[in-house]
């Protein structure tokens, strides 16, 4: 049995990703199933979604936690994620990042394959999403099903859904990740570190599903407790000021969804760019120009 | 000194809400019930009872009105039947996971299609597996002394478990009885102000009954089942401190009659207890060797006591009425199901369904069964009384 | 005469704090972030099921709100606040009890609860956050969904394009109860959304506010277009700004003159594919309200946000 697992980001189509390898499986008669962590993740939250596939058929039906396979849809979640957890030994990654595979650090030292999903997206389907791209570069990591397969799965679930020119550049996203992807070996340097998490027993458990301010485990629980929840990594733009433009006039502060706007003592504002999601609209609402939208890793 | 009066068992739970200094009462009306608030409107009215009285756009409303007033540390208080209690259904699992012990009053009455507003059980039972402690009674002086015990016991710190308190639609909450009332500065020694577990404050913010996912919520139910369990000893031990403070007692879960002798028993709960009496008065008469079990709990369920107080019979009868379709009554299937590795016979009795009435001939007739079933003759698993045409 | 408070000056201490889950650019936090600022921590907030719930409420030791936070189920809001409210009335607490529902727990599954609460003219506040679909399902049609809007219950197909009835008007059916006050809002007018939140927060009884906002996802428009959905749908009359209060409505702020709704349509994926004549019924559904609303013509209250952003004057004498 073939397992794979997919780390992406809400709004990204890592569920879609599985559903169509796993239907490229069946159209070539093997068995296979696809299903996403049943979670209530919005847009950027970090996603994963899971993918088996075998000759006969499959009744595990719990995650995957060793996967032969493993796809991160979006670099930055290397960083905040421990991704790479279980990985098998002999197994292989694939990551869409701009990063020769021998330049990206997974925690664990495997065949690695690494493709531009992203600008291959946008320059096929001007939208960065990359569900369909990185299924070409899965492909050149493991031929486990046939690019062909994979292209006629993505002409059933999305030529369908979409329209057959939808289905078209998906399937022709596909086909440029399979030939423009990089091979190698990714290094095994960062310590994947399990995510800090409150298990209390029974017993450790507060009485009524109801949680005061305090701490468990190092972190604090409670109300505002979320703020440990640093989205300043879900976006791919962050807000550029000018505070010689600025007229302060606070429009930016109202209209951040984040709170990431803070007023300082002369009202001028500064950006807390832990929380920004990049949605650009301080940019939008500023009739002076003193805030701009950079995509993130771009030059001054 | 303690007054007596002649009181529906709706009035009765009304003077048992004065009793208690509740305070919040969220209300909507629905037949068998509707005396219970129509009196406490008087009461608070009158100004015998200070309580903020909320007349509710539905029963799904009352019980969430309960349940928001209860989070903030309030005793709280509704009453419904039938389909306002299956209305509520969705709401009823929020205060036991909340641990919230709001008090409702449950007048039984049939649910659904091919019935009208009389007395079967097919409205509480369902409810069973929500989380809430359910207490059966007997007569108009359990009623009003169960809300005093009720609130005591789902407010003891060992508990903090929602109580519903279930009577018999019109056989209780539209019949006077004798009815003792104790006095007020009684009540106020033997139930103690409540003191919430947790309580929306914004001086002390909690976040209450926010998503929780399956790395919490096995623990979280878990405790649920221990804390109901833990209510089982509560129960024996509030009944005790009733007995001392006003004179009289219950039992506990179950309590016994003319158990002591007996060959068969038979298990009945509500108002089928008194009639049940009076059919194993005549029947001891005759020199019959039968007996009565009051199931007055059936959550927490009374196991341990029923597998003690059957032991020594030859044949063991449950009294059902409301039935799963297919699948017996629900008393049965949970007797049985205690009674397990027990090589006494235990046989089905459903009767007085969509509020028939249940007659002394009625209770005879499932000694009859019983009386076959211990020496030994094949009987019915399931026995419907009063049915006509062949089973 | 009392100074207004305005984005300048309302309070700038959060209470729906950063690190919640709501997608970026996302109408309902921008919404609920500010009305917490200005109701302050002596608040407690009820939401029911919605986006709300998950990505603000939290999951599970985790909440992004830092006052009293409860959830019990998704119809009963009214019902919910009225009996928090009863309960710190009894305990002799002045506390602002808040429920924030989203359209489809207001307009359909919560409308019963929520006449209730109106018509006891309860002391609560209750919002609407409007989003016109049930988001937190993944976009199906609501009662508040508009015309020929695309939802996943009212796909795009070879029968039907769209939804084929007219947005539910709320505010008809809440204020047709004597209740205290209330009004419209959008996050794209701010001063008059701060200036109705205040006056909601000083009044006593039943107080509703119904806050247009625009979704990311289900409308299938950019992040960064939030702001501008919400701005052109007053301009085009799909929204419109007023507040009734002792049974008197008045509009607070009244376009120059109505911008043809293709131009707030075309920013969305969700009416992309609406026919010319679909557009004209909604065009004519919108030339009705349009009259109704403003005209006999009422003369301009207020100067036009950008206005004021542009010459800054909002910023003077602050």
């Amino acid at each position: 049995m073939y397992e794979i697992r997919f780390h992406g980001r809400g709004g990204q189509g890592a569920v879609m990703a599985a559903q169509t390898i796993a239907e490229a499986a069946i159209l070539e008669g093997k068995q296979a199933q696809a299903f996403p962590f049943f979670g209530a993740e919005r847009r950027g939250a970090p996603v994963m979604a899971f993918a088996r596939i075998d000759d006969k058929k499959i009744c595990d039906k719990t995650q995957v936690y060793e996967p032969d396979m493993l796809v991160v849809m979006d670099e930055s979640l290397l960083d905040i994620e421990p991704v790479a957890a279980g990985l098998k030994k002999g197994g292989c990654a694939v990551v869409n990042s701009k990063t020769a595979p021998s330049d990206l650090d997974l925690g664990i030292k495997v065949r690695c394959i690494s493709v531009d999903a992203t600008s291959i997206a946008i320059e096929l389907l001007r939208a960065p999403i990359v569900n369909t791209s990185i299924l070409g570069a899965m492909v050149r990591a493991n031929d486990f099903v046939s690019l062909e397969s994979v292209q006629r799965a993505i002409m059933n679930r999305f030529g369908e859904k979409l329209g057959e020119k939808a289905g078209r550049v998906n399937s022709d996203a596909a086909k440029a990740a399979y030939d423009r992807a990089r091979e190698g070996t990714c290094r095994g340097e960062r310590k994947i570190v399990k995510k800090n998490a409150w298990l209390p027993t029974w017993q450790e458990t507060p009485p009524g599903v109801a949680i005061g301010k305090t701490e468990k485990a190092g972190m604090a629980v409670g109300p505002g407790s979320m703020s440990q929840n640093l989205t300043g990594t879900w976006g791919g733009a962050n807000p550029v000021y000018d505070e010689q433009k600025c007229i302060k006039c606070q429009r930016c502060w109202f209209i951040c969804p984040e709170g990431c706007v803070h007023r300082k003592d002369d009202d001028h504002v500064e950006f807390d760019l832990r929380y920004c999601k990049g949605c650009g609209l301080c940019a939008k609402v500023c009739a002076k120009e003193a805030i701009t939208m950079r995509k993130k890793g771009a030059s001054e | 000194m303690r007054s007596v009066k002649a009181l529906t068992g709706n009035q009765a739970a009304a003077y048992g809400v004065k009793l208690c200094r509740v305070e919040v009462i969220p209300n909507y009306p629905i037949t068998p019930q509707t005396i219970i608030i129509e009196q406490i409107a008087d009461f608070i009215n009158d100004g015998e009872l200070d309580a903020d009285f909320i007349p509710a756009d539905s029963e799904h409303s009352a019980m969430s009105m309960a349940i928001g007033a209860a989070a903030t540390g309030v005793r709280t208080f509704t009453a419904t039947a039938s389909h306002g209690l299956a209305l509520m259904h969705e709401m009823l699992y929020v205060p036991p996971q909340v641990r919230l012990p709001i008090m409702l009053v449950n007048v039984n009455r049939s649910l659904g299609a091919g019935s009208g507003i009389w007395v079967e059980y097919n409205d509480s039972m369902a409810e069973r597996d929500s989380g809430w402690m359910q207490v059966y009674v007997e007569d108009n002086q359990e009623v009003l002394d169960m809300v005093l015990q009720g609130y005591r016991i789902a407010e003891d710190g060992r508990v903090v478990l929602p109580f519903m308190l279930c009577l018999d639609g019109f056989v209780l909450s539209h019949t006077v009885e004798r009815v003792e009332l104790p006095q007020q500065e009684e009540v106020d020694r033997f139930l103690p102000k409540f003191v919430p577990l947790n309580r929306l404050d914004p001086k002390v913010p909690m976040s209450m009954n926010i998503a929780v996912s399956p790395a919490h919520s096995m623990e979280m139910r878990y405790q649920l089942d221990r804390q109901m369990d833990s209510a089982r000893s509560v129960i024996k031990e509030v009944d005790v401190e009733f007995a001392k403070a006003f004179g009289r007692s219950y039992g506990g879960l179950i309590d016994t009659y003319q158990m002591e002798g007996a060959e068969v028993a038979l298990i009945t709960l509500g108002t089928a207890t008194s009639t049940a009496r009076v059919a194993v008065d005549e029947l001891r008469a005759e020199g019959k060797k039968v007996g009565l079990i009051k199931l007055r709990f059936m959550r927490p369920f009374p196991h341990e006591e029923l597998r003690k107080a059957t032991k020594h019979l030859k044949a063991l009868g449950v009294f059902d009425r409301s039935i799963s379709a297919n699948r017996f009554g629900p008393v049965f299937t949970e007797t049985r199901n205690s009674m397990y590795g027990s090589d006494i016979p235990i046989t089905d009795h459903i009767a007085g369904i969509g509020g028939r009435d249940l007659t002394v001939p009625v209770f005879k007739e499932m000694f009859d069964v019983l009386e076959k079933s211990a020496s030994g003759k094949k009987v019915r698993e399931c026995t419907w009384h009063g049915l006509r045409g062949e089973m | 005469m009392e100074k207004k408070m305005n984005i300048r000056t309302m309070p700038q201490e959060d209470h729906l704090l950063n690190g919640h889950g709501a997608c970026a650019g996302c109408g309902v936090a921008v919404a609920v972030k500010n009305v917490m600022r200005i109701l302050g921590e002596n608040t407690t907030v009820y939401v029911p099921a919605s986006c709300l719930l998950v990505s603000g409420g939290g999951m599970y030791p985790h909440s992004a709100f830092d006052v009293p936070f409860f959830y019990s189920a998704f119809e009963n809001t009214g019902a919910v606040i009225s009996g928090i409210k009863a309960g710190y009335r009894r305990q002799g607490k002045d506390v602002t009890v808040v429920g924030i529902a989203g359209d489809g727990g207001t307009f359909d599954i919560g409308l019963q609860a929520l006449a209730g609460a109106a018509e006891r003219n309860e002391d609560v506040i209750y919002i609407c956050v409007d989003n016109e679909a049930y988001m937190n399902t993944g976009t199906q049609r609501s009662g508040s969904t508009p015309f020929g809007a695309w939802t996943t219950t009212t796909p795009v197909g070879k029968r039907v394009q769209g939804k084929r009835q007219f947005k539910k008007d709320l505010m008809s059916v809440v204020s047709s109860q004597d209740i205290a006050y209330a009004a419209t809002l959008s996050i794209a007018h701010m001063n008059d959304f701060v200036q109705k939140v205040e006056k909601a927060k000083s009044k006593k009884g039943f107080r509703f506010l119904h806050i247009m906002t625009p979704c990311t996802s289900g409308w299938k428009s950019d992040p960064s277009m939030t702001y501008d959905l919400a701005r052109m749908a007053v301009e085009t009359g799909m929204w419109s700004l007023y507040e009734i209060e002792d049974g008197e409505t008045r509009v607070t702020y009244r376009p120059n003159e109505m911008v043809p709704i293709t131009e707030y349509l075309k920013l969305q994926g969700r009416f992309k594919h609406m026919s010319k004549e679909d557009i004209e019924t909604l065009q004519g559904w919108i030339c009705q309200k349009w009259n109704k609303r403003y005209c006999p013509a009422v003369p301009p209250l207020e100067k036009k946000e950008e206005e004021l952003a542009l010459n800054g004057d909002h910023c003077e004498g602050v």
